[in-house]
């Protein structure tokens, strides 16, 4: 009973995306909509209730396999409240599904709860089923507009490449297992340094990094990311960007860290190198997107790169950086698809010179847009500026034992650089548009109160943690401290 | 002959090879498919060789996972399947090319 206790957050979380499905049986079908909306009052209710948990010390459940400390919690959180923000977008998309409205929310929330699952698995087998449950999850999202032939092709993209990563993670669970002989993060600790030199064991190590990496679309797994971006219905494309790839890290900062710490020093010039790799392939391949879903994918792999370069860092305020950033992350590409789904709604695909005039029609979406932009490229007072600040900050902290560092962090620069020119691009087509637009296009858009709640959230997020860093900053250092004492 | 761990190990190395050329090679998303679980059920055998062989039972429980695990992918990968075909009618990889630059 203590162990379900441990995991009250995770159980709420399933129980309301049951009560989703079952409320959907009496809800009239012009009402089913508005389901989203209880959804998001639920995920709310369960986010403020984690505020209320206080944690001496970390709680263990299930022999170990599940914990529950400052780490988990800071992701629970976060997931949660990305999950609430697409739960309101969803809503707004909800008439462009002629069929499953109320299952599309319940799987919001499944998703979810695979999620938080990950953010505490201590344990290889915890981590592949939280893994696997995320990804057969968004297996259904990406392709949930099963009339439209781009979604459906999204989606047997993603299931192929899923499928393929958790092969490879799968067989590289085995490998760990046979060499140490035990499957929990803790106790491989224990048993790593022995057989670290066995080529099995850094075999298996290495698959279960090619498993993660492809969640987090690092070169060279990131083939899936545009397409699915693309083609997925935006709801499923922003959790897919904020949620997906935070599991991905959670899992990723957990092995590295907690299950071989010893592993940390022979991986560090490879994290480098994939880190350079991924921020340059794509910020490259951005440059010449219409799509503008498609230009937030190349986006969510650049972004992907920066995050790698706090993780290779392999200190503890890298992590606090990485934390950090994501939390930043979240508002900025949250708010830009909040934006992408409402503002085009009413054209073929999303591509960007749609935009234009945008401020005319509604000033606070191109607001927003334009601060998610201006987050995404660095520039400050925004989140983005001061996460990137962090990242570089604690890379050049470590520089001096790691010279390849350096190289790095003049890599990530030039990233940033060069991602100012497609991200201002965004703003141009919004404020000034190649070719003016006629009065008479230009219908004013109606937002829903609660969108419009969700999006001065998005900026007010953006501005804090750009402007009054302090807050989460601590956060994010306990969250890393009981990663790295 | 005594069969030991390796023989086990060298049987999975080699499915999971093949499985990956399966995967790389062929062209009918079905077959593809097909690859993707023999991948799976090579990790599924080496799991339960090193589960005997280590004398302990994680490895066995792991494998019911991976099977429940794989059922459910298989569930909805085959419905994604069938919706592509009724849609375009094909299931090869080279004509999913709706979304380019």
């Amino acid at each position: 009973m203590n162990d379900l206790l441990v995991m009250g957050l995770e159980a709420a979380v399933l129980v309301a995306g049951l009560a989703v499905l079952l409320l959907d049986l009496w809800t009239p079908p012009a009402e089913k909509r508005n389901l989203g909306y209880a959804a998001a009052i639920a995920v709310g209710a369960i986010l403020l209730a984690s505020f209320a948990i206080v944690l001496p010390r970390p709680l263990a459940a299930f022999g170990g396999m599940f914990v529950l400390d400052e780490f988990a919690l800071f992701f629970d959180r976060f997931f949660l409240l990305a999950a609430l923000l697409v739960l309101v977008i969803s809503v707004e998309f909800a008439d462009r599904f002629e069929t499953g409205v109320a299952e599309f929310y319940a799987l919001i929330l499944f998703a979810l709860a695979g999620m938080m699952f990950a953010a505490s698995a201590n344990d290889f087998t915890l981590l592949f089923v939280s893994l696997e449950l995320i990804t057969v999850t968004f297996y259904v999202l990406t392709s949930f507009q099963r009339r439209q032939t781009q979604s459906l092709e999204a989606g047997v993209k993603y299931l192929i490449l899923g499928a393929l990563s958790s092969a490879f993670l799968v067989y590289g669970i085995a490998l760990i297992y046979g060499t140490a002989g035990t499957m929990s993060f803790t106790r491989l600790a224990e048993a790593a340094p022995a057989v670290l030199d066995s080529r099995l064991l850094q075999t298996g190590l290495l698959l279960v990094l090619v498993g993660l990496g492809f969640k987090i679309a690092v070169v060279p797994f990131q083939i899936w990311a545009p397409d699915v971006y693309q083609g997925a219905p935006t709801p499923a494309t922003a959790f897919l960007a904020v949620g997906s790839k935070a599991a991905g890290f959670v899992l990723l900062l957990r092995v590295l860290f907690t299950a071989v710490p010893a592993l940390g020093p022979r991986w560090s010039r490879l994290l480098i190198v994939l880190s350079a790799v991924t921020i340059l392939y794509g910020v490259l391949c951005a440059i010449p997107q219409r799509n503008l879903k498609r230009l937030m994918g190349y986006s969510s792999i650049a972004n992907a790169g920066f995050l790698l370069l706090g993780v290779a860092t392999l200190s503890r305020d890298g992590v606090s950086a990485v934390l950090y950033y994501l939390g930043g992350y979240l508002f900025t590409v949250l708010g830009a698809f909040a934006v992408i789904c409402v503002a085009l709604r009413h054209t073929e695909g999303e591509d960007i010179p749609a935009l234009a005039g945008l401020h005319q029609r509604s000033p606070l979406l191109a607001a927003t847009l334009a601060m998610a932009m201006v987050s995404l490229a660095g520039v400050p007072p925004l989140a983005g500026f001061f996460g990137k600040f962090l990242l570089l900050k604690s890379a050049l902290m470590v520089a001096g034992d790691q010279p390849a560092l350096y190289v790095l962090v003049a890599v990530a620069v030039v990233g940033v650089v060069i991602s100012l020119y497609y991200y201002f691009g965004v703003i141009r087509a919004m404020y000034w548009p190649a070719e003016p637009v006629e009065q008479g296009h230009l219908p004013p858009i109606q937002l829903s109160r609660p969108l419009r709640w969700s999006l001065l959230l998005c900026i007010a997020g953006m501005l804090w943690l750009g402007v009054l860093p302090g807050m989460v900053v601590n956060l994010a250092n306990l969250a890393a401290q009981t990663l790295l004492p | 002959m005594n069969v030991g761990l390796e023989h086990y190990l060298v049987v999975s190395a080699l499915l999971f090879a093949l499985g990956l050329l399966g995967v790389i090679v062929r062209r009918n998303l079905l077959v593809i498919y097909m690859s993707l679980e023999l991948m799976l059920n090579a990790a599924n055998l080496a799991l339960v060789a090193f589960s005997r062989f280590n004398h302990n039972l994680d490895g066995q429980v792991m494998v019911f996972f991976i099977i429940t695990v794989a059922a459910a992918e298989v569930a909805v990968g085959l419905a994604l399947i069938v919706a592509l075909y009724r849609k375009r009618e094909t299931a090869h990889v080279e004509d999913l090319t709706t979304m380019k630059f």
